[in-house]
């Protein structure tokens, strides 16, 4: 029997029992929609996560040293000059201030850093712009703040503050440029960036760092940039591993993915489970009609068979009748499942996305041809796992009973 | 002339849970190439275990049956179906026809089963419409759609149309008028005259009539000459009495 036959004769009984098969298929197509539907919003939201981390997110290394010895800005560059595999580094300096404008104040985050640190942490200036080198070396009293703090000391966060001036402790700082900040600015929270030596001479009176973030080169392999972090402190402060394990805390945006992706796992835990379970009884019930269809087509069966067909003929015939009954139910549950996601990030999305610390972004489904492929897969696996046996049954009719059945 | 049937001593015993059936009682039978044969007999004597038996659709338990020289008992299961698909053609009581294909499909049927290329498939479908004289107008038609004279015509086609060695026909006009039963009977005899060779199956001596040569089973067992000659006496004296 030639395929182009075996494809005439499935495509003729798919058609003379359209309805029946279209209820049977529901199981897998509910199945095959969950499955889609999961991997769409998954992919969704760790693409807007990308996105909102920017690109240069995935590059970002985050440097705390907590070593029995101070590490000043000097300690800081000399480790830089030490690093070629970073694009950029910048120290930083943490203080709190009471921070006032005209009308309001509040207690602010304050960061002292170089210029290049807002590069290396991908952050857009929403108005002005950032301060110099020039400033860093004079110690200028200019600050950057973020969205957070123009709301809490102006009210609204997209008021225009550049060239304000505002309190920030004891000293009167000139406002350069405002940056976003996480939600858009709400809560209560904000920030305060100003040059590292304003904040070293102005704030916290010391030279020390906090600790740096880096932007590795593109072309570093991120997996291994820890270590080798680790590897140079330990050589420039000449120390042994011990103190460098306890005295290092070094982590890159990768290892938050990671993470995220592992909470993730536990939600496609339960969907995949949910899925499997309705493909299940999606194959049991291809199975159920698969059987009816050959007790009710025994007399054609009978006739094939007297005719010439081989028990292998008609295996395939059931077979192939099967595997397509859930390629249909698996089409349409593919469809349906990215249908499904694009309601659900509609009307869910910005709930979900900050709920997961995205801020208003919107979640776009994503269309991953892996999990097209994938889901045929699981269907044509069905189909011909729970089509078998009725297959099987129906090639091993006896002819002549069959003939005569009724 | 190698005959085209040649069965010897065949004995079919059905196993069912009333019982042994012994269906077949030792039949030997030749059927030679050409030939027109009847098998008559009355309701559970045999008549269409044997046919079966001729159509490789069921095994004797004993005995030998040779189609056309090969030795059938050989054979596997592949092997049987394939010479059911080039060797034998089957003409049923009750048509047998797919009811929602078209007459042609119907008809090209036993082709996708015996590797027939598919350009050559509609040529011979019509050829052996043709020789079943079913107007053309009716190829294209549901096979539901048809009368019961014009059914059977295309079972017969069906049968025909992988030019086999034997033609089988358990009843074929049991389910008919006599008129339309004549017709196919008619059908029968031209196809004949071509040189196949038929097999038929009846309880009717008018179907009978229609053949070359009769034989009666009676019982699970064929007559033998003697009581044959005595039977058409019989029915002689039964027939000049009415
Ligand atoms: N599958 C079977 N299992 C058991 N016994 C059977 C089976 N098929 C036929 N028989 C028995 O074998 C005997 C012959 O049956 P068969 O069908 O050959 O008769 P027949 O001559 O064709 O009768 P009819 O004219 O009614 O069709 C009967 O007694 C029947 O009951
Ligand atoms: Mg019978």
């Amino acid at each position: 029997m030639r395929m182009r036959d075996l494809a005439y004769e499935t495509a003729s009984a798919l058609d003379a029992n359209r309805g029946r098969s279209l209820l049977t298929v529901l199981g897998i197509v509910i199945g095959i929609s969950a499955v889609i539907a999961m991997t769409a919003l998954i992919g969704g939201i760790k693409q807007s996560l990308v996105g909102e981390l920017g690109l240069n997110q995935a590059r970002l290394v985050n440097i705390y040293l907590y070593l029995d010895r101070s590490v000043t800005l000097d300690d800081a560059h000399a480790l830089t000059q030490m690093m070629p595999e970073y694009e950029a580094v910048a120290p930083i300096t943490y203080a709190s201030a009471k921070t006032t404008s005209e009308t309001k104040s509040f207690d602010a985050s304050v960061v002292g850093t170089e210029p290049v640190y807002f590069h290396v942490m991908g952050l857009k200036f929403l108005q002005g712009e950032n301060f110099t080198e020039q400033d860093e070396s004079d110690g200028a009293l200019v600050a950057v703040l973020d969205q957070g703090a123009v709301r809490n000391l102006y009210g609204k966060h997209d008021e225009q503050v550049v060239g304000k001036t505002v309190q920030i402790g004891s000293v009167s700082y000139r406002v350069v440029g405002v940056i976003e900040s996480d939600m858009g600015g709400s809560g209560d929270s904000g920030t305060a960036y100003i040059p590292f030596s304003t904040c070293a001479a102005r704030l916290s009176g010391s030279w020390d760092v906090s600790g740096m973030v880096g932007l590795a080169s593109e072309d570093t392999d991120i997996t291994k940039i820890v270590d080798t972090t680790k590897h140079k402190i330990q050589t420039y402060y000449n120390v042994d591993d011990e103190a460098i394990e306890d005295g290092t805390y070094i982590y890159t945006m990768q290892s938050v993915i990671d993470e995220l992706d592992t909470m993730m796992g536990a939600f496609q835990l339960i969907m995949t489970a949910v899925a499997s379970i309705s493909l299940l009884v999606g194959g049991i019930g291809i199975m159920n009609m698969m059987l009816t269809n050959v007790t009710e087509r025994i007399r054609e069966i009978g006739l094939r068979k007297a005719l010439g067909a081989r028990s292998s003929d008609i295996t395939k015939q059931f077979l192939l009748e099967s595997v397509c009954l859930c390629l249909a139910g698996g089409v349409i549950g593919i469809l349906l499942g990215y249908l499904g996601a694009y309601a659900l990030a509609a009307l869910a999305g910005g709930t979900m996305a900050s709920g997961l610390g995205l801020g208003d972004t919107t979640i776009t489904p994503a269309i991953d041809i892996h999990a097209v492929v994938m889901a045929t897969g699981i269907c044509v696996l069905i189909g011909v796992l729970f089509g078998y046996y009725p297959a099987r049954r129906a090639a091993r009719l006896d002819p002549v009973e069959s003939l005569h059945y009724q | 002339m190698l005959p085209v049937i040649d069965i010897r001593n065949v004995h079919r015993i059905y196993e069912s849970a009333a019982g042994y059936t012994h269906a077949l009682k030792g039949v030997s039978l030749q059927v030679s190439r050409g030939e027109f044969l009847c098998i008559m007999g009355p309701s559970g004597s045999g008549k269409s275990t044997l046919m079966n038996t001729l159509g490789c659709l069921d095994t004797p338990t004993s005995g030998t049956f040779k189609l056309e020289g090969v030795d059938v008992s050989t054979l596997d299961d592949d092997e049987l179906a394939e010479l059911r698909a080039t060797r034998l053609g089957f003409v049923f009581q009750s048509f047998n026809l797919l009811p929602r294909a078209t007459v042609l499909r119907n008809v090209m049927l036993p082709l996708i089963y015996s590797d027939c290329p598919v350009r050559e498939r509609e040529e011979r479908a019509v050829r052996a419409l043709q020789a079943v004289s079913l107007p053309e107008a009716y190829y294209d038609h549901r096979s539901n759609e048809l009368s019961g004279g014009q059914m059977q015509r295309v079972a017969i086609a069906r049968a025909l149309v992988n030019d086999p060695a034997v033609i089988l026909a358990d009843e074929p006009t049991g389910n008919l008028d006599s008129a339309t039963g004549e017709m196919v009977l008619k059908t029968f005899r031209r196809l004949r005259s071509e040189g196949k060779t038929i097999v038929l199956i009846t309880h009717d001596p008018d179907v009978a009539a229609w053949a070359d040569r009769t034989v009666h089973i009676r019982d699970g067992k064929l007559l033998t000459d003697e009581q044959e000659r005595a039977l058409v006496a019989a029915d002689h004296t039964i027939r000049s009495s009415t």
